[in-house]
């Protein structure tokens, strides 16, 4: 445990702070969803979901499939709209935002981890990453500083040249990480991360989970994994036919450093 | 419904715009090539046709009936080398007042020909109306079928000599007379030259044609041979309207066939990129390799066949009225009625042809999905690919530039060979709108020669009620009175007197001019316009049939009447016929001319038609006309543009495609750039940035090789009616030209890009990478 409370340290100073306009203390909430519902045609993905999650917090969603659980994530990332109820992220309802008032959302608060990672296969693995901070205006050279002081702190900075092709589906992932770090969102969400990984890749992207999360890092895990889930999250969503059926908090495996070593990081963050 | 006709149908289906841009560029460049083809063919096959069935005489030779004798042309005839020989005729220039030729449609210097009979070994004569002249007093008249029979049976008065009347109407592809007599009328005419026809083993080239000429007058008394003339020279002159047609057609018809390879290409290379999956699932349930390929090629062919059958039909309606127009005039027009349409080989060609094109572009990319296993298909389908131009890529993400232009600079480079492929097809649409551009401007100014110089061309002589009124004004005082209208500024009269030239069979005109000008609009490619009696300007192709320069001196002869003249200049004009002079070295050789029309130039501000109203109010004998556009410049800078209206639009289309494959094939990459906070706008400048680097690139190819292409083409077609034209109809191209230009690379792809990019920006974020 004490190795990974230092590389969480340095993984805190690496990641910073969020770029969100106003940091959220630790406990408040930061994603309200109210009676969120989303029909594709006579389909209801999501019936009357409501749901908090608070600054810090790891959150998992659970379920099986086509129970809505991505539609869950989309809503929240603002890759979708709600057909009705609203999703308020950061005070602001996602919602009723426009297509570049969106766009702008996405880069501040959030960072989105896919299950088949979607890097652009032309793009070299650091252009990938430093190609998120690009898009808001960050210059060149500044971003590729930050992308590889990201690659070094995720062990793949001798792979920064590689193309998304002949990388390891483990290293691809934590190329997916990095870019959805590189913004230093408020809140990160993750579908299936470790869905398309074998299982030493897999152990590898949940010990990477956890320690950002373990430094601060808000977290919303969408898995079938309940490895993933016991292991990361501290709260548990279970969804079923587009409702919440469930939640319980899961405090015992290996899912928390004690309160002190999360005050140490913390504030380490904080100052970095 | 076979499985493979089922899946191509739904590819077709899954694929409507790829579908449409194929089916249009294959039914505009098969549309182009059938008139071109069409006009191609016409320029020689129906001639060499109708030349075959007279046996038409490669050479006509006219010796001097005083240096040789008939039994020396007996003997010339059976030299090695001619295949052929008639003769020897007897042959007499009648000359008739203008009043009898023109009642007989004929020129005033009519050459008749004594002989027995239509048939023989060569020039078998088509008597199409009457009888021949078999007894003394009888005349046949050389016309081309179908041009009327009026003056059957009516006495043509000889000055001087008899009374013939007319008795059948021949015509001579190879215009070895005017008109023929029987052989016991023809020294009644006083003949002065024999004629003999000659068909040669070898007659392909004019060399060879002159190699046999001289093997035959070898043996034969020196200067005896006075004057010869080539088939190939009626032969060029009968198709020089369809050749001056051809070359710009056919340009256009091979763009659009390439343009339709590229795209049919770059189509079924992005289907079969982007079906990967999709073949994978059809090897595994059950289809063949070939199978796979048939539904790629069955894919193509759809449009391909469809676009063919209509440019087909396109082609043969167009072909008509140009067909028709081509074949009309002195010279051409003696093929009018032979000309039908478009030939059945052309229609052949075309339908078998195009889609075979179009098939073999669509056979390369798609055999890679026949070799391809299906468990590599499958995998894939949903495999990363190797990314490509690491070096640039990394070059253009640490530029100044925004990521979006960045990001969209390098599209290009990681589909090189799609990329290529839609280069070449802007380039081929720039080069298209260069080459017309020029080709417009080039015509525009040819057609506007003449235009400044006179508005109204005032005919002496009308037609009143079925009858020929004449002028109520003499010559002289004619022209005064329109100098003296209002609007006149100047006034230049017009005469025209037929004679021969000494050492050629054919007549020539001669137009004499009096008045405010000499040029009359014409424009000048060499030497200067007559100032002094005994000088004339000859047009290029007066010149060139008969290998004659400026400088040349030649002899003009009517009636007893002989003027040696110097050529002096050369003028751009298609007439081979006419020479040009001032008054009196025309009324040197026929004194009798005069005016047959006045060219006016009005006053700036004048009304034409008010000076035209004015005209025919002072002598009710006159016919005033307005100086109208030329119609076969118009006819070229109409279609030529909307040949490039449609290439250009052909190639944005293609672009289009292009952009509507990458977007597709880069769904993802998108949804992901939009999920990091991509804008729709900077999603739309991306995807048009990628477009217009293609743009400009294709720019800086495609307007040199449109330049190369007019400078390669319009001397094709000006040499096609021996035109020679001066430097500021060629040199078009101005620095501004060339500007605008640049910007049509930028344009067509822009264009294209815009509504797929558009399109792109709009995709929902969660539905695309769900699908994944």
């Amino acid at each position: 445990m004490s190795g990974r409370v230092r590389r969480s340290t340095v993984l805190c100073m690496v990641i910073g702070e969020s770029t969100g306009q106003t940091e959220p203390a630790a406990g408040q909430v930061v994603v309200r969803l109210e009676d969120v519902r989303k029909e594709y045609g006579e389909t209801a993905a999501l019936d009357g979901v409501s749901l908090e999650i608070s600054a810090g917090e790891a959150v998992a969603v659970m379920g099986p499939s086509g129970c809505g659980k991505s539609t869950l994530l989309n809503m929240i990332a603002g890759l979708d709209r709600p057909t009705s109820g609203s999703v308020v992220v950061h005070g602001e309802d996602v919602g009723r935002l426009g297509e570049k008032a969106l766009a702008l959302y996405r880069r501040r608060h959030i960072g989105m981890i896919f299950q088949f990672f979607n890097l652009i296969d032309d793009l070299s693995a650091l252009d990938n990453v430093a190609l998120a901070a690009q898009l808001t205006g960050t210059p060149a050279g500044q971003a590729r500083r930050r992308a590889l002081e990201l690659f070094d702190e995720l062990g793949i900075a001798d792979r920064r040249n590689a193309y998304p092709a002949v990388l390891s589906g483990g290293e691809r992932q934590r190329v997916g990480v990095a870019r959805a770090l590189m913004n230093r969102p408020a809140l990160l969400l993750a579908d299936e991360p470790t869905g398309a990984l074998d299982s030493r890749a897999g152990e590898q992207v949940m010990d990477l989970l956890l320690d950002l999360n373990q430094i601060g890092q808000t977290l919303l895990l969408v898995t079938h994994d309940e490895r993933l889930a016991q292991r990361c999250a501290s709260r548990l969503v279970e969804l079923a036919d587009g409702r919440v059926v469930g939640e319980h908090s899961l405090d015992d495996g290996e899912h928390g450093l004690t309160e002190d070593e999360k005050n140490d990081a913390h504030s380490l963050g904080r100052t970095a | 419904m076979s499985a493979v006709w089922r899946a191509a149908r739904g590819a077709v289906r899954r694929r409507r715009i790829q579908t449409f841009v194929i089916g249009l560029v294959v039914l505009m460049s098969t549309g182009t090539i059938v008139v071109a083809l069409g006009l191609l063919d016409a320029a020689s096959a129906p001639f060499d046709r109708a030349f075959g069935k007279q046996r038409g005489a490669h050479a006509v030779a006219l010796f001097d009936s005083g240096r040789v004798s008939d039994s020396q042309l007996t003997r010339a005839a059976r030299q090695p080398g001619v295949e052929a020989a008639s003769g020897p005729f007897r042959r007499a220039v009648l000359e008739l007042p203008r009043k009898t030729a023109s009642s007989f449609g004929m020129d005033t210097g009519m050459a008749v020909v004594g002989r027995a009979a239509p048939g023989g070994p060569v020039d078998r004569l088509d008597l199409w109306a009457g009888r021949w002249a078999d007894r003394p007093g009888e005349i046949v008249l050389n016309r081309a079928h179908g041009w009327g029979t009026d003056e059957l049976g009516k006495q043509l008065e000889v000055p001087g000599g008899p009374s013939l009347t007319v008795v059948g109407y021949a015509f001579s592809l190879s215009r070895s007379a005017d008109a023929w007599v029987a052989p016991g009328q023809i020294t009644g005419l006083r003949p002065t030259t024999t004629q003999m026809l000659f068909r040669f083993n070898d007659s392909s080239t004019a060399s060879w044609i002159r190699a046999g000429l001289s093997a035959v007058t070898e043996e034969l008394p020196s200067d005896s041979l006075t004057a010869s003339q080539s088939y190939l020279t009626i032969k060029r002159q009968i198709g020089s309207s369809a050749n001056a047609y051809a070359p710009y057609l056919m340009t256009f018809g091979v763009l659009g066939i390439v343009v339709a390879v590229l795209i049919v290409a770059n189509v079924v290379g992005g289907a079969v990129i982007s079906g990967f999956r999709h073949i994978g699932i059809l090897k595994a349930i059950g289809f063949t390799p070939g199978q796979v390929l048939a539904i790629y090629l069955t894919m193509v062919s759809v449009p391909a066949v469809v676009g063919c059958v209509l440019g087909t039909v396109a082609g043969n309606l167009l072909a008509r009225p140009l067909l028709e127009f081509a074949f009309t005039g002195p010279d051409a027009g003696v093929m009018h009625s032979s000309v039908g349409g478009v030939p059945t080989w052309v229609n052949a060609v075309a339908l078998l042809g195009l889609p075979s094109v179009v098939v073999l572009a669509a056979f390369f990319p798609a055999s890679r999905a026949h070799r391809m296993s299906a468990a590599r298909a499958i995998s894939a389908g949903s495999a990363q690919r190797a990314g490509r131009a690491l070096r640039i890529q990394r070059r253009l993400a640490s530029s100044r530039l925004p990521r979006s232009v960045s990001l969209g600079l390098g599209l290009p480079f990681a589909r090189p060979g799609r990329s290529a492929l839609t280069l070449a097809a802007v380039v081929l649409g720039v080069t298209t709108v260069t080459f017309a551009t020029g080709l417009a401007t080039t015509m525009h100014r040819f057609g506007s020669v003449g235009e400044d110089a006179y508005q109204v061309v005032v005919y002496a002589g009308t037609f009143k009620d079925g009858r020929e009124v004449d002028p109520e004004h003499s010559d002289r005082d004619l022209q005064s009175l329109l100098r003296s209208l209002p609007g006149a500024s100047e006034v230049t009269a017009r005469g025209y007197a037929h004679v021969r030239v000494a050492g050629y069979p054919q007549g020539v005109g001669v137009e004499g001019r009096r008045g405010d000008r000499t040029d009359l609009g014409d424009v000048l490619v060499e030497g200067r316009w007559m100032r002094d009696a005994g000088e004339i300007v000859a047009p290029t192709p007066f010149l060139r049939e008969r290998d004659l320069k400026v400088g040349d001196r030649i002899l003009l002869e009517k009636g007893g009447h002989r003027e040696r003249v110097t050529v002096v200049g050369e003028a751009m004009a298609g007439n081979s016929r006419t020479v040009y002079s001032n008054w009196s070295t025309m009324i040197a050789v026929s004194p009798e001319e005069e005016a047959i029309a006045y060219h006016v130039r009005l006053a700036d501000g004048a009304d034409t038609a008010a000076y035209m109203a004015a005209a025919r109010a002072a002598d009710a004998g006159i016919s005033p006309t307005a100086n109208g556009p030329n119609a076969i410049t118009q006819t070229i800078v109409g279609s030529a543009s909307v040949l490039t209206l449609m290439l250009a639009a052909v190639a944005s289309l293609g672009v289009f495609n292009t952009v509507v494959l990458n977007t597709r094939e880069r769904r993802r990459d998108l949804g992901m750039l939009k999920s990091i906070g991509m804008t729709p706008r900077q999603v739309t400048v991306m995807m048009v940035s990628s477009m217009a680097a293609l743009g400009l690139a294709g720019s800086l190819l495609g307007i040199p090789l449109g330049i190369l292409g007019h400078h390669l083409i319009v001397p094709e077609m000006t040499d096609a009616v021996d035109l020679a034209l001066p430097a500021y109809m060629t040199d078009v191209w101005q620095p501004s030209a060339l500007t605008a230009l640049a910007f049509a690379g930028l344009t067509i792809t822009s264009v294209g890009a815009l509504v797929p990019s558009r399109r792109a920006a709009r995709l929902t974020i969660a539905e695309v990478l769900h699908n994944e």
